[in-house]
């Protein structure tokens, strides 16, 4: 460990960190995507990127997401380990035939004989004012299809160990990037490390409920915990940081220990990633721990206004957490 | 519109309803499905959730009001509604007033009572139950405070450790029902030897069905027990008689058991309450005689059943019984041929058992434990003479059949032994 390891970059910082020290060991990796070259990407997370890998390795294409995939996937069957940029998570949706008939089967359906080995970079969520066609998280569509694999990092130091891990892998990985986190500043070292998927992490221990969350759900059920330990409310937060792999065994083992479990997430509730969760707590050595219903707080069933009182009230904010958190600890007390 | 807060009818013949508590204070916001008041019927305490999102208005019921059913009692105001004209204004039936201290003591938002219809189910935790079981505690018996008399951990504990006089202190007689009795002592577990130990065997399968079922059958149903002997001189003589021909033509040799199963089937009709079994609150006399016979394999209990014995004759007895042993042995027995029985016999003769007492086979009123065949002297005249005798022992179900008609059925039983040519 070096002094450096003190260092605090922004979450957009660690992403792009990850890719560039990837770029330097790997000639086969490469970014492609919209305005990602001269402009630095509509976030600016590829800032600065053109000028040390050139035009070559920092692909700008069409407006075409479909193209984005189709080449990506090429590429990747071709033996080079594309990381593709997304706009906004909701364009997902004009790539799909190409991740999910393709990319996502294609290792599968020749036996073996091929691998994908691919990143797909996607902000995702809402709160910024982008409205309904810009503000989705898609998760729970890409977890329901076998050959992708879903991460969504909630912190700088996550993002950038499970970015390095998503380029290593030789499969296609989904990485989910909050948009609202991008400015999130957080300690991470210098030098590259990866984060092994199927690792949720314990981001906050406690007694009395489980958290489970991930993505912009982490920090803000952290803040929830901190206001409800004033109450003497004890919260524990698991952050799951891969969705898919899932690592069941950090959420059985804290539920166990608390008895009382809150899943939280952005998406729509209905079909959302929490229900996975909650038939994996309830099927679980879990169950017999339970001393609570399994409740879930996720995004209203609504597309997300543009109307910022609208937008805040659409998807789960700290203080729904902690009204959320609270019941759940008091009931039956 | 405002949302009317009333007080339920909860069930069919209910015509007033005692309220007990508000659990929100008016002005208060509150959303569709909170825990809002709490009323008492003649039968149980029961919470009832709030009709609505939106402020509660407009309260007018105290503790301990007797209230018609349907009545309102509240309203829940959506923002900015002001409340109907009509309220506030609903006399009260009764108010019995009672000390502040006994109002004071009404702190218990449910009692553990299924609301809607669920007779018999317990409303409880998956934790609450694990520890419940553990503790061999009967959840029935514990009240929970969670939503709907919910039961969770906190409530078993609670439990476990009897409150002191003055925490959530039971209700007096007046509105409330009783409170559910206090509940048999629980045995603490008890320790194990401190020994070196040869194996420790999973109670499992077979084994585990049967530790269910004669646990059941122990503990729930009162055994009475009647013993007498039978001289088993005629019935000697018949087997020796039928012994051969029965051979040629089964291919089998007559046991004692065939033919005390024979005399069973004949002598059982006569008993209805000796072949019948208690289900939901009524007694099912049998027309049918599914003879179970206790059989050891490898150590397992199993009673394979010879079905509708009373239409069989020996020999056809004979032949099933033979069959089923010999499939029990090898374990080939369909599972449907080792169930339903009405009537179980187990002899243990063979191993030089002179006299024992069964555990009733659920959901059976009544078993046969037979003995060995003893030649017992029998005064005769001046002297005595030695007579082969068995012991039989009918252990029969006491909610189902009194010891007179348990009398009357060995009675029987031991003339027709005695006299097995009736058998025939």
């Amino acid at each position: 460990m070096t002094a450096n390891n003190n260092r605090e970059i922004t979450y957009l910082e660690a992403v792009r960190e990850a890719m560039v020290q990837e770029m330097r060991l790997d000639k086969d990796v490469f970014l492609i995507g919209e305005d990602i070259g001269a402009y630095g990407g509509a976030f600016g997370v590829s800032k600065g990127m053109l000028e040390e890998f050139g035009p070559e390795r920092i692909r700008e294409t069409p407006i075409s997401e479909a193209a984005i995939a189709g080449a990506a996937t090429g590429a990747a069957l071709m033996g080079m380990r594309p990381v593709m940029e997304i706009m906004f998570m909701d364009f997902l949706t004009i790539s799909m035939n190409q991740l999910v008939n393709q990319a996502a089967k294609m290792r599968f359906m020749f036996g073996g004989k091929c691998s994908i080995p691919m990143v797909i970079r996607a902000p995702s969520g809402s709160g910024t004012g982008a409205a309904a066609q810009h503000s989705q998280s898609l998760e729970a569509w890409f977890v329901n299809v076998p050959g992708i694999k879903v991460v969504a990092p909630s912190t700088p130091y996550d993002a950038k160990g499970l970015l390095v891990t998503a380029i290593r892998d030789n499969n296609p990985v989904l990485f989910m990037e909050h948009k609202l986190l991008y400015r999130q500043k957080g300690p991470v070292p210098e030098e590259s490390y990866c984060i092994p998927l199927k690792s949720a992490e314990v981001k906050r221990e406690g007694r009395d409920l489980t958290i489970v969350a991930y993505s912009i759900m982490v920090p803000r059920a952290i803040e929830a915990a901190q206001k409800l330990a004033a109450e003497g409310i004890e919260v524990e937060v698991v952050d799951l940081r891969s969705l898919k792999p899932l690592d069941t065994d950090t959420i059985v083992r804290s539920v166990s220990k608390t008895g009382r479990v809150l899943i939280a997430h952005e998406a729509p509730v209905t079909g959302g990633f929490g229900g996975e969760l909650a038939a994996v707590i309830a099927g679980s050595e879990a169950f017999d721990y339970l001393d609570a219903p399994i409740r879930r707080l996720a995004g209203r069933d609504v597309p997300i206004p543009y109307n910022r009182n609208l937008e805040r009230a659409a998807v789960p904010q700290v203080e729904d957490i902690v009204t959320a958190a609270r019941a759940l600890a008091q009931e039956g007390k | 519109m405002a949302t009317e807060v009333i007080m339920p009818k909860v069930d069919m013949v209910m015509e007033t309803g005692t309220f007990i508590e508000w659990l929100k204070k008016e002005g208060e916001h509150v959303n569709k499905g909170d825990p809002l008041y709490v009323i008492s019927t003649d039968k149980a305490a029961i919470e009832l959730e709030s009709p609505a999102d939106g402020i509660l208005a407009g309260v007018n019921a105290k503790p301990d009001d007797v209230i018609p059913v349907t009545e309102v009692i509240a309203y829940i105001l959506a923002s900015g509604e002001a409340l109907p004209a009509q309220a506030a204004t609903r006399p009260v039936v009764t108010s019995s007033a009672p000390p502040a201290a006994e109002v004071a003591a009404v702190v218990e938002p449910a009692a553990a009572v299924a609301v809607a219809g669920e007779p018999g189910k317990v409303r409880a935790t998956p934790l609450a139950r694990r520890m419940a079981q553990n503790l061999r505690m009967d959840l029935a018996q514990i009240s929970g405070r969670g939503p709907r008399g919910r039961i969770h951990k906190a409530d078993v504990e609670a439990f476990q450790k009897p409150e002191l006089p003055g925490e959530r202190l039971s209700v007096p007689a007046a509105g409330l029902a009783p409170k559910a009795p206090a509940p048999p002592a629980i045995p603490a577990p008890i320790p194990l030897p401190d020994a070196r130990r040869k194996q420790v065997v999973p109670l499992a399968g077979a084994r585990k069905i049967i530790a269910e079922r004669m646990a059941y059958s122990a503990f729930s149903a009162p055994h009475i027990n009647l013993s007498l002997r039978v001289d088993m001189t005629e019935a000697i003589r018949l087997r020796e008689r039928v012994l051969e021909p029965l051979q040629a033509q089964t291919g089998q040799r007559v046991s004692f058991t065939a033919i005390l199963a024979r005399a069973v089937a004949t002598v059982l009709p006569r008993h209805p309450y000796l072949n019948a079994s208690l289900s939901d609150g009524s007694i099912i006399l049998w027309d049918d005689i599914h003879l179970g016979i206790a059989t050891s394999v490898e150590e397992n209990l199993i009673v394979p059943v010879i079905r509708e014995a009373q239409s069989r004759t020996l020999g056809q007895i004979v032949t099933a019984l033979a069959d089923l042993t010999e499939r029990a042995r090898n374990r080939r027995l369909a599972p449907a041929e080792m169930q339903g029985s009405t009537f179980t016999i187990s002899n243990l003769g063979m191993f030089g058992i002179e006299t024992f007492t069964a555990i009733i086979n659920p959901p059976e009123s009544a078993i046969l434990a037979v003995g060995k065949l003893v030649d017992t002297p029998v005064r005769s005249g001046d002297g005595f003479e030695f007579q082969p005798m068995i012991q039989l022992t009918v252990s029969a179900d006491h909610r189902i059949v009194d010891g007179v008609a348990v009398a009357r059925f060995l009675d029987e039983l031991k003339s027709t032994l005695e006299n097995p040519y009736l058998l025939i």
